[in-house]
């Protein structure tokens, strides 16, 4: 039985982030998927009503960042120092600015409005962002020291995920960038995540 | 301990959890308020075009989630080990998001702004608060039996929504939540910070 057990449903969204890091770190852990008939029964038991949710020695944490960010801790990929780990972390909250944007426009009601805001999110929005978050990256490819951190693996996720729904900038016209891709999808216990994963509908 | 510098506009906003942090952990630091008129100068010379900044020791940290977990560690806030840190985090951002909730109603336009405004005051804020009354001790305390960045969170959090003009229920109703503001406005540190700190429109 592993130490730590991740519950979600059955596709990507919230919980990938965290798969990917248990992946990285070559952690084994519990990958429950929920049918949605069995949500109802469980939201009450959670901490906030919500998942991902992780049980871990007892305790259940849920918000997928924090998840993320307790499981990176675990596979060394959180960051070296406490300066290392909060810049780590701001990328990680930049990523999560893009993500929520991409969301507001997916889900406009508002036909017009949303190709509107879809327009602006393809041609202003994320190419400025992926200029700002490219000189963010370090010489050697990595948004955070020398070696793979939570950084670039959210960075990849995000983009990933987005990218189901949006035009993203080309990535080989940011060279910072395109190095970390890199470094995320050759990292063995990524690369074979990525081969087996499911595939879901989101 | 370096030397500290952090920059935000003149307002609580998203800035007030680290004011208030910094006063708890009784450290001393630059508290720069930016006039939004110099705003478009410093912009593009941030790392990703927005405030608060945290300077220190020649790095410049964004994302005030990320500004907040660096200073709750060196403050000795963010929970002793790695697992509370996480349930300090997933604190953290659960009431984080009644804040983004309640700043993305308040720039809507009018027409809009009553429905969200009604369902965040009526269904969404009480049911996350109830949770959160849930995670709490009844001695006040989310984590451990010490105040952690999690009961500053939540504090500067049901404050600040206060002032973006919505109607969160009284923490009357929330037992737990009570005694945890309590604690929070208990702490000498912060106790003399909330006395002395200058009064703002938001």
């Amino acid at each position: 039985m592993p130490d730590y057990k991740l519950t979600y449903f059955n596709g990507k969204g919230t919980a990938e982030l965290v798969r990917l890091v248990f992946a990285a770190g070559g952690i084994v852990y519990e990958d429950v998927r929920l049918q949605q008939d069995q949500w109802p029964e469980l939201k009450p038991k959670t901490p906030m009503g919500q998942v991902p949710i992780l049980e871990v020695e007892g305790t259940m944490l849920c918000q997928s960042n924090s998840i993320a960010r307790y499981v990176a801790k675990l596979a060394g990929l959180a960051g070296k120092t406490p300066l290392d780990q909060a810049r780590v972390d701001m990328i990680m909250d930049g990523m999560e600015d893009l993500g929520k944007k991409g969301h507001g426009v997916y889900w406009e009601k508002d036909e017009e409005k949303k190709a509107e805001k879809k327009k602006d999110y393809e041609e202003t929005f994320l190419p400025q962002f992926y200029t700002c978050m490219n000189k963010l990256v370090g010489d050697s490819g990595h948004f955070v020291g020398n070696e793979l951190t939570l950084a670039d693996i959210t960075f990849f996720n995000m983009t990933t995920l987005v990218g189901n729904y949006m035009k993203l900038p080309n990535v080989d016209e940011f060279s910072g960038l395109k190095k970390v891709m890199d470094h995320v999808t050759s990292n063995p216990g990524i690369a074979k995540w990525l081969k087996e994963r499911p595939e879901t509908p989101f | 301990m370096p030397s500290i510098k952090f920059t935000y506009f003149d307002g609580r906003g998203l800035g007030e959890v680290n004011r208030v942090m910094l006063a708890a952990g009784g450290i001393k630091y630059e508290d720069v308020r930016l006039h939004e008129s110099k705003w478009a100068g410093m912009k593009p010379t941030t790392p990703m075009g927005e405030l608060p900044l945290l300077e220190v020791d020649g790095k410049t940290i964004c994302q005030s989630n990320s500004i907040a977990r660096y200073i709750a560690r060196e403050a000795g806030l963010a929970g002793k080990s790695s697992l509370d840190q996480a349930e300090v985090d997933m604190i953290m951002e659960g009431v984080r998001s009644l804040f983004d909730k309640a700043a993305q109603i308040f720039i809507l336009p009018e027409a809009e702004k009553a429905a969200r405004k009604k369902k965040l005051e009526e269904k969404e804020a009480p049911e996350l608060l109830e949770y959160l009354n849930k995670l709490a001790s009844n001695k006040g305390y989310f984590v451990g039996d010490q105040l952690t960045a999690a009961d500053i969170a939540l504090y500067v959090n049901y404050e600040s929504v206060g002032s973006l003009t919505i109607a969160l229920p009284s923490l009357d109703k929330y037992p737990n939540l009570k005694k945890v503001a309590d604690n929070v406005k208990a702490n000498p540190g912060i106790a003399k910070w909330l006395k002395e700190r200058p009064v703002t429109t938001y």
